[in-house]
């Protein structure tokens, strides 16, 4: 049918950003709202002797104080239970909260906290994996044996998750390998980089519930938590989501909204926080940082045999988002390349930092990076064409995952044939210029997502999906595009509504490039729905059959007479004001694999999985190490591009954060805790760093995701990385093994210094 | 200790007391509710906070409001015609899909807007030096650069039909 899905369109929320109509959560405005402020310790490791909030309580304009001693105990997190809201014994990182404060006036708010005694007895901190893992190491968690944890995961000492993949024998293979080659690397910790600081309001409700405003990346699952934590009916509690200006992954786990709510429960008040960007850095979810070591050995014709590589990473102070990072990167570190015999293990280690989460594409960049410069390395070691070597091993369709999943689909080879011809590969370069591949995989997600569409009395069509817009357009820019093309009217007709959990439209949120997947099909159900009730109501006013009824510019006309026709607005009146559709992502299973081959995993298999290869071209100053990237190339398999230009907004976007995390980024620490909160020191890529960007989609249809799509949200920034990288190599024969491959890593590299 | 300040913001003349310690940032925003401007750092290093003060374009995070005394200061909510629709660099930013979250974006128009004032018709570089000092997270900048490409061309297209070829006497005279 369609004339619309898979075409080109502005998205629904481009003219109010545009004009700086678009409503932020900071922008909206409270009738006498309290300002909120976080007390946050200043040591990254220190036993907590006492808290006295007693003379805070009786400052000037206070109106609620919050601390461990007037909140609930109960620890929450993942798999391992962890955490406190605010901490019962020890600190455990630098800015941990301590309490939260709520007064009339911000500064009378910082005067107050100000003025809560913590007695702390200041203790050795942990900051580095190496001493984490030392004989008798400082234990970051003193109790970690009492903690409730689920039953697969793997726990001792600062270790605090290990899992592992296993296929064949990797020292056979070892001993068969006409070359075998050693790699190892470091990795720095790295920030989602939103522009938009985190900010909340909340106020308690009369009926004993709770509402709150807010940019989160998963409103109705953060409302379970909150329900939960607090013990409310999670029914009387709405989180009403604004338009949230970047999140990257930064805004899936609760952090602001956790205070205010805490502090709207104690006081009668509408209580808001607005962090600031050092706040926001101290309480940051960062990208995980850590080690890896490769060892691989290879025929002489360039067929891989076996590969083991081995992860630490550093996950901070609590598990965070950890297992998720070292499970995808155990699925990366061999892939999409067919080898044999295989042993890839990650663990997680508990050092004295900010707790590390889901940032785009948790693992991505990171195993990538990894895994791209080493399979370079075999290639030299053997004299072979990088790309050939890749396209040799490439998975094709009918070859098994590194956990036995049958794969279908397969674009690997595409992707590397398409990005590699559009760099130029095997052209002549000047000295001092190279080129570089990496290519990789990922997964899409398929999560529990409901949606209304409605056609009101006026005649306009509304979509209400619990899909929070981001900033990717899986809500803007998507979502009216397939309701357009099923109601025969153009993508700017529809109108988007923010999540709000008081639709009842619940979404499992933005992450796991699960948004246009999930919600994608729940609306396009609730358009199918609407379609069907229009036509049906239509049948009866046209008195034609349904068959020859069809709809276009916001009627219902009988085919081959345009003027026999009645209008959306009158159908909608008929059936008393509002024609209402709903629909639901269907249910999906997960692909087979072999669990004899995983131990502790439980994301061995994955869902319509996509192939993304990025090719670059860098000059590098040898004198000063300076590296300037002049094209990345992404061709990205997006099984279909629903809305292309969001397909190229991802993959453009991809491409300079991937740049940003192999040239500039990195997080600081040092023993008295994280340094570069802000963004002076720490450098995030501006539009003079930034290459041209040739983005390629491949379309390589997938059998579960509507329309053949596979998510494309995060795999874009997994590549560049490694690919940058290699182009360093094949400029002046030596790069870096540590992220961000900074000028003086580089000049390190080439003076072997 | 208020200090009296004038402003003319989007054309429109304010009359305020303000501490001299506040940021235009924040005079614009919490106290005229003009909230289209952002905080994206406070520090100077993000730009989502740019502004015109005549002409040029500044961070409201760090200037104070006192400075911008009887000075003509413009922001993104300026950027629309009168009857609403967008003037020709958030057009073209719509039209280019310029913007993802649109957080960056009102600082990111105002920061072409002052290069599109003292340079019409800017090479791509141009683009880039100019939006230096504004980060975007979302979009790679290459869809930015090509809306201020297409608003610089459109913008020069409409001066060129607006405006009469000078005669060749005016020409000699100058
Ligand atoms: S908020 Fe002013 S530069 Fe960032
Ligand atoms: S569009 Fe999100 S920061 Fe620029």
């Amino acid at each position: 049918m369609s004339a619309i899905i898979g075409t080109a369109r502005t998205r629904a929320d481009a003219a109010a950003k545009a004009t700086g109509q678009a409503v932020y959560t900071a922008d909206l405005a409270f009738e006498r709202a309290a300002s909120g402020v976080v007390l946050r310790s200043p040591h990254p490791f220190a036993r907590i002797r006492a808290i006295d909030v007693a003379r805070a309580q009786g400052m000037p304009g206070v109106v609620a104080v919050v601390f461990s001693g007037n909140t609930p105990r109960k620890p929450f997190d993942f798999s391992i239970k962890d955490q406190h809201l605010f901490p019962q014994e020890y600190v455990r990182y630098k800015g941990e909260p301590v309490a939260a404060v709520a007064a009339e006036t911000e500064a009378q708010a910082h005067a107050a906290a100000a003025a809560i005694d913590v007695k702390y007895e200041a203790l050795e901190p942990v900051m580095t994996i190496d001493d984490a893992l030392r004989d008798g190491a400082q234990l970051v968690h003193p109790r970690w044996k009492a903690y409730e944890k689920s039953a697969t995961r793997f726990m001792r000492g600062n270790v605090c998750g290990r899992n592992r993949i296993r296929r064949g024998d990797v020292e056979k293979a070892f001993e068969r390998a006409h070359v075998v080659i050693d790699s190892s690397f470091e990795l720095s910790h790295g920030i989602p980089g939103y522009v938009e600081p985190r900010s909340a309001a909340a106020r308690k409700e009369p009926d004993g519930g709770l509402t709150v405003w807010c940019g989160s990346q998963s409103p109705y699952g953060n409302r379970e938590e909150l329900a939960e934590f607090f013990d409310l009916d999670v029914e009387r509690v709405r989180f009403v989501n604004q338009f949230v200006g970047g999140a990257f992954g930064g805004k899936i786990l609760m952090a602001v909204e956790w205070f205010v709510a805490a502090l709207a429960l104690n006081c009668e008040r509408t209580v808001r926080m607005i962090w600031s960007r050092h706040e926001d850095g101290l309480h940051v979810f960062p990208r995980h940082g850590g080690r890896a070591s490769f060892r691989t050995g290879a025929a002489q014709d360039g067929t891989l045999l076996g590969m083991r590589a081995s992860f630490a990473f550093d996950t901070g102070a609590y598990l965070g988002y950890g297992s998720g990072t070292a499970l995808i990167a155990t699925m990366l570190a061999s892939a999409p390349y067919r080898i044999p015999a295989l042993d890839l293990e990650a663990k997680l280690v508990y050092t004295h930092k900010q707790v590390a989460g889901p940032v785009r594409a948790p693992g991505g960049p990171e195993a990538t990076y990894c895994k791209e410069l080493h399979i370079d390395e075999v290639a030299r070691a053997l004299s072979v064409d990088p790309l050939e070597l890749r396209l040799k091993n490439a998975w094709v369709d009918g070859d098994e995952s590194p956990t036995g999943q049958k794969l279908t689909s397969v674009s690997a080879r595409e992707t590397l044939q398409k990005s590699a011809a559009a760099i130029g590969w095997g052209e002549k370069l000047p000295p001092n210029r190279g080129r570089g591949l990496s290519c990789s995989w990922w997964f899409s997600s398929c999560g529990r997502s409901e949606a209304k569409v409605e056609v009101r009395s006026d005649g306009s069509v509304h979509v209400v999906s619990g899909n929070p817009e981001i900033g990717t357009g899986s809500a803007a820019g998507a979502l009216p595009i397939l309701v357009a093309d099923h109601l025969g009217i153009d993508p700017s007709q529809v109108r988007l509504t923010l999540a709000d959990t008081a639709t009842r439209t619940y979404d499992g949120g933005v992450h796991g490039s699960t948004a246009t997947f999930s919600a994608g099909q729940a609306v396009e159900a609730a358009a199918l729905d609407v379609r069907r009730q229009l036509l049906a109501s239509a049948e009866e006013s046209l008195e034609a059959r349904v068959d020859d009824i069809e709809l276009s510019g916001g009627f219902a006309r009988v085919r081959g007479f345009p003027d026999h026709a009645v209008a959306f607005a009158n159908l909608a009146e008929a059936a008393g004001g509002t024609i209402t559709g709903e629909g639901g992502a269907r249910e999906i299973e997960d692909p087979e694999f072999d669990p004899e081959l995983v131990q502790s995993h439980d994301f061995a298999a994955w869902m319509a999985p996509s192939f993304t290869t990025s090719a670059a071209e860098v000059d590098v100053d040898p004198q000063t190490g300076c590296v300037k990237v002049l094209k990345i190339v992404t061709a990205q398999d997006a099984g279909f591009a629903i809305n292309p230009t969001g397909v190229v907004g991802q993959i453009e976007g991809g491409a300079v954060q991937g740049l940003g995390y192999g040239l500039t980024e990195e997080l600081q620490f040092d023993e008295s805790g994280i340094v570069n909160t802000g963004l002076k020191d720490y450098l995030l890529p501006t539009a003079v760093d930034a290459p041209a960007i040739e983005a390629i989609i491949v379309e390589s249809p997938s059998s579960e995701g509507p329309h053949g799509m596979k998510g494309v949200g995060e795999p874009p920034v997994t590549t560049p990385a490694g690919a940058i990288g290699n182009a360093i190599r094949d400029a002046v024969g030596a790069v870096p093994h540590k992220t961000p491959m900074t000028p003086e890593r580089v000049w390190r590299a080439i003076n072997a210094i | 200790m208020m200090q009296p300040v004038n402003l003319m913001v989007n054309g429109t003349p304010y009359e305020l007391l303000v501490h001299p310690s506040r940021s235009l940032l924040q005079v614009l925003r919490d106290d005229l509710h003009l909230t289209g401007t952002k905080e994206g750092c406070g520090t100077g290093y993000c730009g989502a906070c740019t502004v015109l003060v005549e002409d040029a374009a500044v961070n409201a995070c760090l200037y104070f409001a006192v400075d911008a005394d009887h000075r003509h200061v413009r922001t993104i909510e300026a950027m629309r015609a009168p009857d609403g629709s967008p003037q020709a660099l958030p057009a073209a930013f719509i039209e280019c899909s310029g913007l993802q979250c649109g957080y960056c974006t009102p600082g990111m128009i105002m920061s072409a807007a002052a290069l599109l004032a003292s340079d019409p018709s800017p090479a791509e570089d141009d683009v880039r030096s100019a939006l230096s000092g504004n980060i975007c997270r979302c979009t790679g900048y290459q869809s930015i650069v090509a809306s201020v490409m297409l608003a610089a061309a459109r913008m020069a297209q409409h001066e060129r039909q607006t405006q009469p070829e000078p005669s060749p006497r005016s020409r000699s005279r100058a």
